[in-house]
């Protein structure tokens, strides 16, 4: 072992936290080197006069200080609540729903079926105004469409010939004949 | 209130999240001396290290919902009082380089109030205690931090681990050189 290994090692050694086999290592050192030993003694002193400061307090004032920066640390928090909310909204807060409530209508109408997205027609005349209106010139076509009035599916052949089932049909209470 | 000395900081800081003032109370009452002592032989500068424990104490009040239940409350808390003085110390660094003729009442030696009238034995121990105390100040911050921790505030090499955010070898190894190097320097001293 060197110096530097042993450097290395005295805290560990100090503080028992060497294996055995480097435990015997560095008293094997301490064995052939005094100066080592009185490194160690050194060492020691320094930690146990670092133990042994004295705490520092702090001042009489710390505690009202504290309080007051707090104090002051309330107010400002309140002050900034009430000049930056509207209706319990803050900007940011308010500005973020605008956009979802934008964002929302948007895409509402981007998904609304298109039959329903069509304008509807309004009457701008009452029912009263309607039946008050002149009536129309008689068409000289009229005839022609009360002729075509008749039914279309009429059968252009002969008329099929009408039989005669009164006879033939007998009511309750009909005697045969 | 003697159960409210059994909650743990853990506890206590929950409460403190639910709106229990009370409970920041107490976790102010456990920490600032501990913080304080840690934060001025950090910074060897009265004023300045209270002003840091203020704000690391503001930190837990203002942003208290930013502890998550994952880690020890004394890290988390350690952890911003470190952030703080080594910010501070940087900061003063800057204006130092700029300011070299300006000492000021950042630069004054500390005295410890006296309590009692001094003894030949309280003088020689307000007198080493300062001689480690400069010894500290020559340390560098990554020296400091550790060796402070470990050997003042004697917390774990984990804990220590978790609050420098270095591997535990890595700690390890520093506080045993910063141990080596304060050896050395107050060897000088005597």
């Amino acid at each position: 072992m060197d110096r530097y290994q042993f450097e290395d090692l005295i805290s560990d050694y100090i503080e028992n936290n060497l294996s055995m086999s480097q435990r015997k290592q560095v008293e094997a050192y301490l064995e052939e080197t005094p100066e080592a030993k009185q490194q160690i003694e050194s060492v020691k002193q320094v930690m146990a006069s670092m133990k042994s400061m004295p705490g520092i307090s702090t001042s009489a004032e710390f505690m009202n200080n504290l309080n007051r920066h707090i104090s002051a640390e309330k107010e400002a928090k309140s002050v900034v609540k009430s000049t930056y909310s509207f209706a319990g909204y803050t900007p940011l807060m308010a500005s973020l729903s605008a956009v979802v409530v934008i964002a929302v209508v948007m895409l509402g109408l981007e998904f609304m079926p298109e039959s329903s997205n069509q304008a509807t027609f309004t009457p701008t005349m009452t029912e009263q105004q309607i039946n008050d209106l002149p009536a129309l010139p008689a068409n000289p076509n009229d005839s022609m469409l009360a002729e075509s009035d008749e039914d279309s599916t009429n059968y252009d052949e002969d008329t099929p010939v009408k039989r005669n089932f009164d006879n033939k049909i007998q009511r309750v209470g009909n005697k045969r004949p | 209130m003697a159960d409210e000395f059994s909650y743990t900081d853990e506890e206590l800081i929950a409460r403190f999240q639910d709106g229990d003032e009370q409970a920041y109370v107490e976790l102010v009452n456990r920490y600032r001396n501990r913080l304080m002592t840690f934060v001025y032989r950090f910074v060897n500068d009265m004023e300045k290290a209270e002003d840091i424990v203020q704000d690391t104490l503001m930190k837990l009040y203002t942003h208290r919902h930013y502890y998550r239940n994952i880690a020890k409350f004394s890290t988390w808390i350690y952890t911003i009082a470190g952030n703080f003085a080594k910010t501070e110390l940087r900061r003063k660094k800057r204006h130092k380089v700029t300011n070299l003729s300006q000492m000021g009442f950042d630069d004054r030696e500390y005295q410890l109030p006296s309590v009692e009238p001094e003894t030949g034995e309280t003088a020689q121990g307000h007198f080493a205690e300062k001689k480690i105390q400069m010894a500290i100040q020559e340390l560098p911050l990554h020296f400091r931090t550790v060796v402070i921790l470990r050997d003042i505030q004697e917390l774990s090499y984990e804990e220590i681990s978790k609050i420098v955010d270095v591997p535990l070898g890595t700690v390890k190894s520093r506080i045993n050189r910063a141990r080596l190097q304060l050896q050395q320097s107050l060897k000088e001293f005597r």
